[in-house]
């Protein structure tokens, strides 16, 4: 062989692949020398991106487990799902993972990548977690929570009393609604709103309004899936409630250019009468306004049984079919359950863990002791938007509001849109809607 | 007379570039001017010189976001994509210009006209391909993805160049008893320095600038590019504006600094660039 | 010739074509093969031609469509911008070269750098309404990136920003390659400036402008990716205002997890692609000529 390029060129890449290969083994052979026989595990997550400090705890945490080396990796929020779907279906899963509730682990449990965990965790450990209903299939549970979500209009206390409105009696009807806006106008405020330009105030207002109409999640899920039509004007009045509040002035004029944050930001800087808003959020905002942030359910124009009921979703983790010792794995999710993590999980990012065990007294603040109080431990129901297949969510659920929004939708046409979109999901996944329906029937009972 | 007509000419032609100079540059400078600013300041004044300037934006970016951590992936990246790919495409544009070889036309023919597919065409296949060989977030499956994407334009670059090194310099070397390789060394390569600076830049700027790949196969958040990186920092403190300039012009410090400094080779290199 | 030299150019192509074979060669022909298939994941049955009904029955991909092919307004724009600020710089007038140095910056900063900033000039209550406003042009102070009449309009502004830069560079360096002494002939003749521009410069840049239009074509078709994905917050909104395809077809595998579909889409755009590429080749073989 002539002296050609080969040797320049793999010694090369030898160069680059030794040394990240020596590097990572390097890394591995530290944490596995701590524990002598200890298992290895993969965790991927997500979450902080809305909850600063859960990184730190999820690392803290792991380097305190002894019984499994748990490697951890922070997922970015584009592919939460679309990386485990497609690992999963590789046989490369990681043993726990990350599940946003409803739709975005339920089409994974349909497709066999998740285990059901009833025989794998404790039952009382798993019912205090509070997966919720939505994380239940054909009689087993697909999750243990991890943190929640409570969801609830948000409204400035300080201007509400500016305009002569009662802070700690919120509106609860939509006709007090109006008055509220009117006179939060009058006196000199822009009324309600808050950010839609990246599209999540669509996605909110669907999870507040959508149940006013309904009696149970299953009829949500059949509206998603085309079993029901939107078409029908009581299953798309909110999307003309929405085009009235548009009508009358009362939202905020930068609302299209604005992104969700900063448009709660409008509430909680006195410049916005009311938003919508999530728990998460509450501890700074309420410290920021020294206790002025009030929380209320969306006021009531629906005739459902589940109208007025508070939100609270939760964020779970669960485990993969391709966990090579499954027992390993929900050890560690038993483990995050336990009252020394709770309250490292307090400590470290500030907000609650989804346990009924936890001890609210350490919550220092009234607002959202108050709030946990009358949503978390209360009855309540999940975020209605997480029946909604994801091409439902992208052309249907976001643009709705948002065009409603800028004036360029009636809630007819949303209705319209959201019913084609529905029929078009059912086109582009036959292989899908057995499912939904098999899943619809568990979801029957209101909370 | 003739001497007013040049001069209102000369003024029209002067107010034209001026115009053109002052919008090219508006959004750089409104970009630094804001990152200069505080938050409170910016709320009451968005459009003029800042009252009293302040560092805390760059400090906070640099020393509390992963900023830095960002950047170095993106160098990571682009250092191991530009390498591999000059090499490969030394290599084979070397063959290419001075060999013969049955296929060789077509090779070429076909490399070429790859530099117009757009990448977003192949990342399909790329991706279901790697989730099942576990190259999802590698550095490794990324710079193989940015080296060939890079690569059409390099060989194209480089063969148009080769060939127009004399016969008489590979004759005489012939002659002295060099074989192939040596030859590619030791006359080819040094006299195609300028061309390989060219190549060099273009290919750093554009694995640099690139959002889609980055997006699509480093999902690992400790993997993540500048580019990938900017959209979730915008998104997260988009409320906070001066804040995000700060982090727009460190962003964009390193290639500025590079134009700066290496304007002819970038101007160039970029022109050449155009053919992509 | 030795055996082993003849073996030779093969070893020093082998990388290439294995690269190029990597990278184009197997997706190329993977995405006909998914776009034929129910692919959830790596793998699924043969359904024959009904991504392709659905993709094409969609509204959402023709809307996608139809947005680029707005884009392609951006085009004469473009070409104009460059041409008068190419040759002005052509004619050397004093600061030539600052003003080329200025001028090219747009292109320098990275798509998501330009892209984040211009969103943050262009909110309902950002900078450039306020300008407006102060200048009593209210009635201009449109809601620029939150308007889905306008948003897409903002985006073709940016393109234009940047893209424009990019040709007054391909263009000056013809200009400057020019014959200096045609340009002075007609000078002495008593041409002025725009029968100079018409007549005698132009016919000369043909073959390069035809070049950049083909290129900035497939640019506005096929590479707008980075400017939608910034602008439109991710999902080409304001409401589906910003779709472009290649958003499609990224949305169709990331946030549908629909492989087989993404691959329909990704055919369809590299046939239209491929055909522009031959043009290109027509294009250039005829500036060769010229």
């Amino acid at each position: 062989m002539t002296k050609s390029a080969y040797p320049m060129l793999t010694r090369r890449n030898l160069m680059l692949t030794s040394a990240m290969l020596a590097g990572g083994a390097a890394l591995g052979g530290i944490s596995k020398g701590a524990t002598a026989q200890a298992k290895d595990m993969d965790m991927w997550y997500w979450g902080e991106q809305e909850l600063p400090g859960l990184q730190k705890y999820v690392n803290d945490s792991v380097a305190k487990y002894n019984a499994a080396t748990v490697k951890p990796m922070l997922q970015d929020t584009a592919v939460v799902i679309s990386q485990f779907q497609t690992a999963a279906a590789a046989g490369n899963a990681p043993d726990v993972q990350y599940l946003w509730n409803g739709i975005y682990h339920m089409e994974s449990v349909w497709l066999g990548y998740i285990r059901g965990l009833k025989s794998l965790i404790k039952p009382d450990v798993l019912a205090a977690s509070n997966p919720t209903l939505l994380s239940h299939f054909g009689g087993d549970v697909y999750r243990t929570g991890w943190y929640p979500l409570p969801m609830f209009w948000c409204y400035n206390k300080t201007l509400f009393e500016k305009a002569g409105l009662d802070p700690e009696a919120p509106p609860k009807t939509w006709d007090e609604l109006l008055v509220a806006c009117d006179k939060l106008k009058s006196s000199g405020v822009e009324a309600l709103g808050g950010g839609i330009q990246d599209g999540y105030w669509s996605e909110w207002y669907i999870t507040h309004s959508l149940p006013q109409q309904l009696d149970s999640f299953s009829e949500a899920v059949e509206l998603f899936i085309g079993d029901r039509d939107f078409r029908e004007p009581k299953y798309h009045e909110h999307w003309v409630k929405l085009e009235e509040l548009k009508k009358k002035g009362f939202l905020n004029k930068d609302m299209s250019s604005l992104e969700l944050y900063p448009g709660i930001d409008l509430v909680v800087a006195g410049k916005l009468g009311i938003g919508q808003s999530i728990g998460t959020r509450l501890p700074a905002d309420s410290k920021a306004t020294g206790g002025k942030i009030g929380y209320m359910t969306m006021p009531v124009f629906g005739k459902g049984k589940l109208a007025a009921t508070p939100v609270v979703d939760v964020q779970g983790l669960g485990i993969s079919k391709d966990a090579e010792d499954p027992a390993v794995a929900a050890a560690f999710l038993e483990f995050l359950q336990s009252p020394d993590q709770l309250k490292a999980f307090w400590e470290a990012t500030s907000w609650l863990p989804s346990n009924t065990s936890f001890d609210p007294s350490v919550i220092q603040d009234p607002s959202v002791r108050g709030l946990w109080q009358n949503w978390g431990l209360k009855p309540n129901i999940s975020n209605v938007t997480n029946l909604v297949p994801g091409q439902f969510y992208e052309r249907a659920a976001i643009p709705t509001g948002q065009q409603i929004v800028a004036g360029s939708m009636t809630g007819e046409q949303a209705g319209e849109l959201a019913a084609n979109t529905a029929k078009e999901w059912k086109e582009f996944n036959p292989d899908m809607v057995e499912n939904y329906r098999k899943w619809a029937k568990d979801l029957s009972s209101p909370t | 007379m003739r001497g007013n007509a040049l001069q209102l000419g000369n003024v029209v032609k002067q107010t034209v570039l001026l115009l053109a100079s002052f919008l090219a540059l508006v959004p750089t400078i409104y970009m630094v001017v804001t990152a200069l600013k505080s938050d409170e300041e910016y709320a009451i004044d968005k459009l003029g010189p800042p009252d009293a300037p302040v560092l805390d934006n760059f400090y906070a970016v640099l020393v509390e976001s992963p900023f830095l951590h960002w950047m170095l992936n993106s160098t990571i990246l682009v250092a191991g994509s530009v390498i591999l790919s000059t090499t490969i495409s030394v290599l084979g544009a070397y063959a290419i210009a001075t060999m013969r070889f049955r296929g060789r036309d077509t090779l070429l023919a076909v490399s070429t006209s790859l530099m117009a597919v757009p990448p977003v065409v192949m990342i399909v296949p790329l991706f279901v391909l790697y989730t099942r060989l576990g190259m999802v977030s590698t550095y490794f499956g990324a710079i193989l993805i940015y080296a060939g994407l890079i690569t059409p334009f390099s060989v194209y670059l480089l063969v148009t160049f080769f060939r127009t090194v004399p016969r008489e310099l590979y004759e005489a070397a012939h002659i002295d008893g060099a074989g192939q390789f040596t030859i590619l060394m030791k006359v080819v390569l040094p006299l195609s320095l300028p061309a390989l600076v060219t190549l060099v830049v273009v290919n750093s700027l554009y694995v640099w600038n690139d959002l889609l790949i980055a997006i699509i196969f480093l999902q690992d958040d400790a993997k993540r590019t500048l580019m990938a990186g900017i959209s979730v920092f915008s998104g997260r403190y988009n409320n906070q504006v001066p804040l995000t300039m700060a982090g727009m012009v460190i962003a964009s410090a390193p290639m500025f600094m590079l134009y700066v400094l290496f304007q002819k080779q970038f101007i160039r290199g970029l022109m050449s660039g155009a053919i992509k | 010739m030795t055996p082993s030299s003849r073996l030779t150019p093969y070893l020093y192509v082998l990388p290439l074509a294995a690269l190029l074979g990597f990278v184009f060669g197997y997706p190329l022909l993977k995405i006909f093969e998914f776009s034929f298939k129910m692919v959830r994941g790596i793998d699924g049955p043969w359904i024959g031609m009904r991504n392709y009904q659905l993709v094409l029955g969609q509204s959402l991909f023709w809307e996608a469509v139809l947005h680029n092919l707005q884009l392609l307004l951006a085009i004469p724009v473009m070409v104009a911008i460059s041409l008068i600020v190419s040759v002005l710089l052509s004619e050397r007038v004093v600061g030539w070269k600052l003003y080329r140095i200025i001028v090219f910056v747009p292109f320098v900063l990275a798509i998501p750098i330009v892209a984040v900033v211009m969103k943050r000039m262009f909110q309902f209550s950002g900078p450039v309404n306020e300008l407006l406003r102060w200048m009593s042009l209210d009635f201009m102070a449109l809601d620029w990136i939150g308007s889905s009449d306008v948003a897409l309009w903002t985006v073709m502004i940016l393109i234009i920003w940047r893209e424009s830069a990019l040709g007054i560079i391909l263009f000056l360096a013809r200009l400057l390659s020019l014959d200096e002494s045609v340009i002075e002939a007609a000078k002495i003749d008593g041409a002025g400036w725009w029968h100079r521009l018409w007549h005698i410069i132009l016919p000369e840049m043909r073959g390069v402008i035809e070049f950049y239009v083909v290129v900035s074509v497939i640019t506005m078709l096929a590479a707008v990716f980075s400017y939608i994905y910034i602008m439109g917050g991710g999902r080409g909104g304001p409401g589906t205002s910003t779709e472009v395809v290649e958003l499609y077809i990224f949305n169709a595998l990331i946030r549908s997890s629909l492989p087989g579909i993404a691959s329909a889409a990704s055919v369809l755009l590299f046939l239209v692609t491929g055909l522009l590429i031959f043009l290109l080749f027509k294009v250039r073989q005829r500036a060769e000529a010229a």
